[in-house]
């Protein structure tokens, strides 16, 4: 039988979630799965794609990484800023202190990303400067 | 530091920040899965375009790929840069564009990367347009037949086996037989003779000490102001070698675009299509004949594609492509070279052989050919070259046989000998192109028989004397055949006359 793709995987999954499924059951459905086919390795890939499909059809999961707390009305204006962008009919983010980031914030759902961190805009100046 | 340089510093770091824009939007990101041997394999990214630019954010900077394997968990990417940066778990991002390089006049008398970059310890280049990588070739009802001549300088080449401006001819043989010489001796000619065309040539995989050294010799003869030199070397990462010719090509499409002509060189695709092979093994695709990819062939007929001459209403420029491959043992019948040769208008076969008996440049008569040049012949040419290498091909059959026997008949014997005259005569020296004049003059001293009495060890003194006799005594006839058209009579009687005199003094 030809490998099943991840896409495929996920997508299903994704499909039993959404459709009032058993929850549990299809965790373990998936577990048993990549059990079976000796591919648990490739879990953390599927549930980013899992991710991926449950945002299309509404409910986003994601982070929000900043150097310092943010305050709950922040956050909440984040969060309303997801929803407009894509659409999503609930927005779940989750807040990731990273002092590495050093200022301004970066929002990462799955598959897309908005990064207004200090770091990255200094990476974009340091390969400026190279290639010039 | 000085001060200065800490101000114009300073300036600059201002003027970066304050280019510096957040988007503020969600952009669409991956991330590395694997990475290794200059290829990232990328997750996410599902609306990645086929050889689309992603941008790999690691420690060090924006590291960029290209991707060319679409498949439906990951991308496959060639990395731009060194792999040793990339780790797994780095963002990608797609740049929103495909791959584009720096084109214009501003790139004259430069020593490039495949991305545009100076290599030549030069200033940063800034040039006011970009070119695509890839561009799909001119279609039909932008074309014209190739009808101008280009002429190498080279006298065996001119004569019997022209080239025109939008042609593509090949250039093949083994290691060491004078491939890139012909190469460079036609680049050098088009400064010689003024012919205003931009030569661009493309070093795939050569060594930079090579490169160095043309770099050097083009400036030395004065032609380094109208090349640009497009060079990879063997320490690069394989898909700048593949990237070469292709942003090249769009660097010499500028010239062909705005009326001009231009004529690229390639050296070599042989290894150019190694460089490819080697990215496709490690993108998993399947092995083919040899172990290249099934769309080894597409690789170069693309790029050999955008070689033409343009018709009036797109402003009449051409782009003529000098291909080389390299041969082993002579074998012209493996993959990549019957693949070039199908596709080029036509090959000039070197032969180890007669490089080694001193016939340099070691042109075989019977298996080269110009399919489209003839066209392109001027006049003054075309009136010596019939039968020129017909005569040549016999001559090398008949010297071969000759070789068992002694007791030839008398016209056998003067074909012989007429013939050893005229490969005498056909030898040249490297960066010594020759202007059309004294080429014709040259071929007429020994087709008309002028020289029958010069022995074959004196011909090119004999050439010499009649060349030098000839700007001395009839410059104006000889400035005006060089024009290119067919010699009146009273120019072939000076010739005529000025041969039998300068043969005279070399007669043994």
């Amino acid at each position: 039988m030809a490998k099943l793709s991840r896409r495929a995987i996920a997508t299903y999954v994704a499909e039993q979630l959404t459709s009032q499924a058993d929850s549990k059951k299809v965790i373990l459905q998936l577990a048993a799965f990549l059990v079976d086919t000796r591919r648990t390795k490739e879990l953390s890939l599927i549930v980013r794609d899992i991710q991926f499909y449950l945002s299309e059809t509404g409910s986003v999961s994601g982070t929000i990484t900043t150097a310092t707390t943010l305050t709950a009305e922040t956050k909440k204006a984040i969060e309303r800023y997801i929803k407009e962008q894509t659409g999503a009919k609930t927005v779940a983010l989750d807040s990731l202190i990273d002092p590495s980031v050093i200022g301004g914030v970066k929002v990462s759902i799955p598959g897309r990303e908005l990064d207004a961190t200090v770091s990255r805009s200094l990476t974009v100046l340091k390969t400026r400067f190279k290639k010039a | 530091m000085s001060e200065l340089s800490i101000t114009e510093l300073s300036n600059d770091l201002r003027n970066a920040i304050a280019k510096l824009e957040t988007t503020g939007n969600l952009d669409e990101v991956g991330v590395v899965l694997r990475v290794g041997d200059g290829v990232a394999w990328v997750r996410g990214l599902r609306n990645a375009g086929y050889n689309e630019v992603l941008q790999i954010e690691t420690e060090e900077g924006i590291v960029e790929a290209f991707a060319l394997n679409l498949m439906e968990d990951e991308i496959g990417a060639v990395l731009l840069g060194e792999d040793s940066k990339v780790k797994a778990g780095q963002t990608v991002r797609l740049k929103g564009s495909v791959l584009s390089v720096p084109i214009g006049p501003e790139l004259l008398g430069r020593v490039v990367d495949p991305l545009g970059r100076a290599i030549d310890g030069g200033p940063a280049i800034k040039t006011k347009q970009q070119g695509l990588v890839e561009r799909e070739a001119i279609g039909v009802m932008g074309r014209k037949s190739v009808h101008e001549p280009l002429m190498t300088g080279i006298s065996a080449i001119d004569v019997m086996f022209p080239i025109g401006r939008g042609q593509r001819e090949l250039i093949i043989g083994d290691r060491q037989t004078g491939k890139t010489a012909l190469a460079i001796d036609t680049m050098i000619n088009q400064g010689k003779q003024n012919t205003g065309v931009v030569n661009v040539y493309v070093a795939i995989g050569q060594k930079r000490s090579k490169i160095a050294r043309l770099v050097e010799r083009l400036k030395q003869e004065g032609v380094m102001d109208q090349t640009i030199i497009v060079a990879t070397s063997p320490a690069d990462p394989a898909s700048l070698l593949y990237l070469a010719p292709y942003a090249a090509t769009a660097m010499g499409e500028y010239f062909r675009d705005n009326s001009q002509h231009a004529l690229m060189i390639y050296d070599d695709l042989t290894k150019h299509a190694v460089a490819y092979r080697q990215m496709s093994l490690l993108l998993r695709r399947p092995p083919g004949r040899e172990a290249y990819p099934g769309d080894v062939f597409y690789l170069h007929s693309r790029l050999l594609e955008r070689s033409a001459k343009l018709s009036d209403d797109l402003g009449a420029g051409s782009l003529t492509a000098l291909p080389i491959i390299e041969t082993q043992a002579g074998d012209i019948s493996a993959y990549i070279p019957t693949n070039v040769i199908s596709i080029t208008d036509g090959q000039i076969f070197l032969e180890t052989d007669l490089f080694y008996q001193g016939i340099r440049p070691a042109i075989s008569a019977g298996l080269s050919v110009s399919r489209v040049g003839g066209a392109a012949q001027s006049g003054a040419i075309k009136s010596v070259s019939g039968g020129l290498k017909l005569g040549l091909s016999q001559f090398r059959e008949l010297a071969s046989f000759a070789q068992f026997g002694s007791d030839l008949d008398e016209a056998t014997k003067s074909q012989i000998e007429r013939g050893q005259r005229l490969t005498e005569l056909l030898k040249q020296h490297q960066y010594n192109p020759m202007s059309v004049w004294q080429q014709v003059a040259s071929i007429l001293s020994v087709t008309k028989g002028y020289f029958d009495k010069v022995p074959a060890a004196k011909i090119k003194a004999a050439q010499a004397s009649m060349i030098t006799r000839l700007w001395a005594d009839h410059k104006k006839d000889m400035s005006e055949l060089d024009k290119g058209a067919k010699p009146t009579d009273e120019i072939l009687k000076s010739i005529e006359v000025t041969a039998i005199a300068a043969a005279k003094g070399f007669e043994g």
